[in-house]
């Protein structure tokens, strides 16, 4: 049980440890969340659109079976094939297949975190498939071998030297210089040919259209269309959750996810993807396959977190949790970071190797105030932590001091009395207001002092003041 | 047991046996998109030409207004001056677009993978957000509002649409094509220590032609 | 001392100390019970409190957290109101109780009904009593700190600064990034203390910029926590309960100070 509790712990030092990311999260996050607001503020409907959001998203939660199959009818008038994937592994196969089915040799991918869940990059490289990243964030984290560390800024733990240093070495010219406009012209120069040599484009879907069939997608960058319009194959990977019932509820949702996630107000481009090229298209794949995948959200539409069902990938949380702004992605260990993904990594890693995330949380709020759908964050990773409590997977030190409290805190009489040794004892352990080392709680002295108690409780004092009040003058 | 029924039956079980009729659930969804104005931006502007030229700039977006379509060739051949660019462009193969006169511009309709210029057809334009909607077909490559550096795109007035939910009701009940695409502003990212750069994959340089008055 | 004798009209309101307070800070309770009375109210102090039980509810240990929550309810639920100088307890006794008890048949109703009547003191006091301090005055200048639970689980914000504006002599200063957590998250700073530590470390370096005198909060824990961090790193700020200030005894000694 200590091995993974470690490995968090390790992984957070060492990001703590990292100047040069302390900056880049900053300049990331900082910029996000002060876009959010001025997009929030601009847009006093905000509250009432949230709150029709949250709706819509509990509403295909609660009919989600029914629109499964309005979108897998629909889907498959268009011409998609529907594939179902209930875990990773079976999502990662059917990929292979109909990759290895077309002799596809270059697959372009534009930027899915449902993708990187279930292992795609891994699985294409095992098949021996040259795999090419389109989103300018993921292609530099393939450039640097590296997983994303934010589900919409996936490179914000580089900042632009580094990204710089990339380049040089990936790119043929390297760029002729380290400001962004020149780096990005690089990337464009470099991507443009495998774009249109492809043969598969391999997108995610931010709404699944339950009454016309159609996926969408949504980037700023245009990567989606030229990556799923010149190959042969376009093949989709979605989560089932993904599902609105019509156009317009997905128009519903965009307007709160553009805002919360970049502080926009609508993606430069907005696509709907219905189905292959049809006959007489002037471009387009001529086969589109959609791959369905649970991957546990069956379960959590069984259980407590249900309600993380809702979420629309924003990144909302991240940009405003203290843990994150000061520990990056990467040392969160999955594929999702910070809240959202202190919540949905137990579901996909298992909790017994997650359950530090929970616990590195200081229930601020913050992150729930600001999610578009009003998922209640803190209190599923309490749920966590509920859990992780009874299938005894807490630290056996913990278990027996708070034992040991709670057994004394149901005792008044006895709890007084020990507060009243407690704060004797604590008393002496420091001289001039302060106490700078506590054994028991290295932890707290070891950063910051602890001031000296006063040396009588209040209940001591009180007591002595309502019996001098009650006695005679 | 396939995958598609496990699914399935662990849904169900999740959800129980109770189900709605999916005619209750139709109207449940209805309601959820009744009285759109108290969750949408209101326009900017109480004009729609004007709320969405103002949002359409706002994303650095250029705008011309040209009187009638005959005007379309001209205003483009001001905009190639004003960039410097040679009179030549590939064209989006629409009969709207191919009957004007393109005497002294270069037309083309192929794609050549650094397309410098390429000129289509608006099918409609949002004012809540200043986008633009196109849709993928025989007279229409997707790819034309992508490989270009310059996406020129002519909008006419009289197919300005308020919101988005106005264009979703435009097309319902309509066969979709292969793509509807919403265009709004010109390709950016924020990807590298989040930097605004313009023309990212797709075109640096989005420029609208509003024709009508 | 109680500077009026309480009015016997007044509501019967059962003050919370919390664990915290009783031990290293009593005088954050002795400025409550004078503040309740000034605004008219019987105040007592059930001898049966012990802790609200966050320790158990933040560890995930629901069983113990209910039972400090059934001690709790049948300490203070005869009185009128239920009022902590802390929104962090408040908030367990206003959300937490009723979900945790929420299966309970003999207890449900009774969280329900004891959440309804719990309040954190300064909204207690402008909300409930339309309480202002009068003739108070401090010659400093002050940045407060928006304490999580309170500001986003019961929505104390205007409260305490409305109070503040009452002291004369106290110029406010805002603090950038007022609504960000310090850092504390009871358990977490120890269990994290790093990451606790790189979050506390922002904190003190905002509150060190407003260049204000005293650091004000409603929360002792997190007054704890950020005290210690800017004792530590040799800032001159001194840190004060919201309701020292406003019974006027921020003119003794700080958190951390000895008299």
């Amino acid at each position: 049980m200590d091995a993974p509790q470690l490995a968090f712990k390790e992984r957070a030092a060492a990001a703590l440890a990292d100047g040069a990311l302390k900056i880049a999260i900053d300049r990331t996050t900082g910029n996000a969340e002060r876009k959010r607001a001025a997009a929030v503020a601009a847009f006093p409907e905000f509250e009432a659109a949230r709150a029709r959001g949250k709706a819509i998203k509990d509403h295909v939660i609660a009919h989600l079976d029914h629109y499964l199959e309005m979108f897998e009818r629909n889907a498959t008038a268009a011409g998609a094939q529907v594939h179902w994937a209930a875990d990773d592994a079976e999502a990662r196969a059917i990929v292979t297949r109909i990759c290895l089915d077309a002799r596809a040799k270059l697959v372009t991918r534009s930027k899915s975190m449902l993708g990187e869940e279930i292992g795609l990059p891994h699985a294409l490289a095992d098949a021996g498939i040259e795999r090419v990243e389109t989103d300018l964030a993921e292609h530099i984290i393939q450039l640097a071998g590296e997983r994303p560390s934010h589900i919409v800024w996936p490179a914000m733990h580089r900042t632009r030297e580094q990204v710089a240093q990339l380049f040089k070495v990936g790119h043929v010219p390297p760029p002729a210089a380290e400001d962004p406009a020149t780096m990005v012209q690089s990337a464009r120069r470099e991507l443009r040919a495998k774009f249109l040599g492809a043969d598969i484009g391999i997108s995610g879907a931010n709404f699944l259209v339950a009454d016309t069939g159609a996926t969408c997608t949504v980037t700023n960058e245009g990567n989606a269309e030229l990556t799923t319009t010149p190959p042969r194959v376009h093949i989709v990977t979605a989560g089932i959750e993904k599902l609105v019932p019509s156009t317009a509820h997905a128009f519903a949702l965009l307007r709160l996810l553009v805002r919360s996630a970049t502080g926009g107000e609508m993606t430069q481009y907005t696509t709907f993807h219905h189905g292959p090229r049809r006959e007489g298209d002037a471009d387009g794949p001529e086969e589109m396959h959609i791959v369905l995948v649970d991957n546990g959200r069956t379960r959590m539409l069984g259980d407590e977190f249900r309600a993380m069902l809702r979420c629309i990938r924003c990144g909302a949380c991240m940009n405003h949790c203290v843990v994150y702004r000061q520990i990056g992605g990467h040392a969160y260990g999955g594929t999702y970071p910070g809240p959202m993904g202190a919540v949905l990594t137990p579901v996909l890693d298992g909790l017994a190797q997650s359950r530090d995330l929970a616990h590195a949380c200081t229930m601020n709020g913050r992150c729930a105030e600001v999610c578009p759908v009003g998922i209640p964050l803190p209190t599923l990773l309490r749920a966590w932590r509920t859990r992780s409590w009874r299938e005894r997977l807490e630290p056996g030190s913990l278990r027996v001091g708070l034992g040991l409290w709670a057994m004394v805190a149901r005792r008044p009489r006895l709890y007084r009395l020990a507060s009243r040794i407690g704060v004797r004892a604590l008393r002496l352990m420091g001289r001039r207001g302060w106490v700078r080392s506590l054994p028991l709680a290295k932890g707290w002295t070891a950063y910051r002092d602890m001031p000296r108690p006063a040396g009588r409780t209040f209940m001591e004092q009180y007591r002595a003041e309502q019996a001098g009040r009650r006695a005679p003058e | 047991m396939t995958s598609r029924e496990r699914i399935f039956a662990a849904i169900r079980d999740s959800l129980g046996p109770r189900r709605a009729a999916p005619q209750a659930i139709a109207a449940e969804a209805a309601v959820l998109l009744e009285n759109p104005q108290a969750t949408r931006p209101r326009l900017a502007a109480p004009d729609l030409a004007e709320a969405f030229a103002l949002k359409a700039k706002a994303l650095g977006t250029t705008i011309d207004h040209v009187p009638d379509m005959a005007g379309v060739p001209a205003a483009l051949r001001r905009y190639l001056d004003a960039q410097g660019l040679p009179p030549a462009l590939a064209l989006q193969p629409a009969a709207e677009l191919a009957v004007l006169n393109w005497e002294g511009i270069a037309t083309h309709p192929s794609l050549a993978p650094d397309e410098p210029v390429g000129l289509g057809l608006a099918l409609w334009g949002i004012a809540e957000s200043g986008s633009l909607v196109i849709h993928s077909g025989a007279d229409n490559p997707v790819l034309l509002a992508f490989l270009p550096l310059h996406h020129v795109v002519v909008l006419r007035r009289d197919r300005l649409l308020p919101h988005l939910e106005d264009y979703a009701a435009a097309v319902q009940g309509a066969h979709p094509p292969r793509n509807a695409i919403l265009i709004t502003g010109p390709s950016g990212t924020t990807d590298i220590e989040g930097s605004y750069v313009r023309g990212a994959h797709g075109p640096g340089f989005l420029h609208v032609l509003l024709v009508g008055s | 001392m109680p500077a009026t004798l309480p009015d016997p009209a007044g509501p019967r309101v059962g003050l919370f100390v919390t664990c915290l307070v009783d031990a290293i800070r009593p005088g954050i309770g002795f400025a409550a019970l004078q503040l309740l009375e000034e605004a008219g109210c019987r105040v007592e102090v059930p001898q049966t409190q012990t802790c609200c039980g966050q320790p158990a509810l933040n560890s995930g240990d629901d069983r113990d957290a209910a039972a400090l929550a059934r001690q709790t309810i049948a300490a203070f639920e005869h009185c009128d109101h239920v009022v902590l100088p802390s929104g962090s307890c408040a908030g367990t006794m206003v959300h937490a109780y009723p979900e945790l008890l929420a299966d309970d048949p003999d207890w449900a109703a009774r969280a329900r009904t004891m959440a309804a009547k719990t309040h954190e003191i300064t909204s207690f006091l402008v909300d409930v009593m339309g309480y202002r301090p009068e003739g108070r005055r401090l010659d400093a200048t002050a940045t407060y700190h928006d304490s999580c639970a309170g500001l986003r689980e019961l929505g104390i914000a205007a409260q305490p600064r409305a109070l503040l504006a009452e002291i004369d002599g106290l110029q406010m200063r805002p603090l950038e990034g007022n609504d960000v957590c310090c850092g504390f998250g009871g358990t977490f700073c120890v269990k994290y203390p790093r990451i606790s530590d790189a979050i506390t470390t922002d904190k003190a370096l905002a509150i060190e910029r407003t260049g204000a005198e005293l650091l004000l909060a409603g929360d002792l824990g997190c007054l704890m926590n950020m005290a210690g961090k800017l004792h530590r790193r040799g800032a001159a700020t001194r840190c004060f309960h919201t309701i020292e200030v406003l019974a006027g005894r921020a003119d003794g000694p700080a958190i951390g100070e000895e008299g």
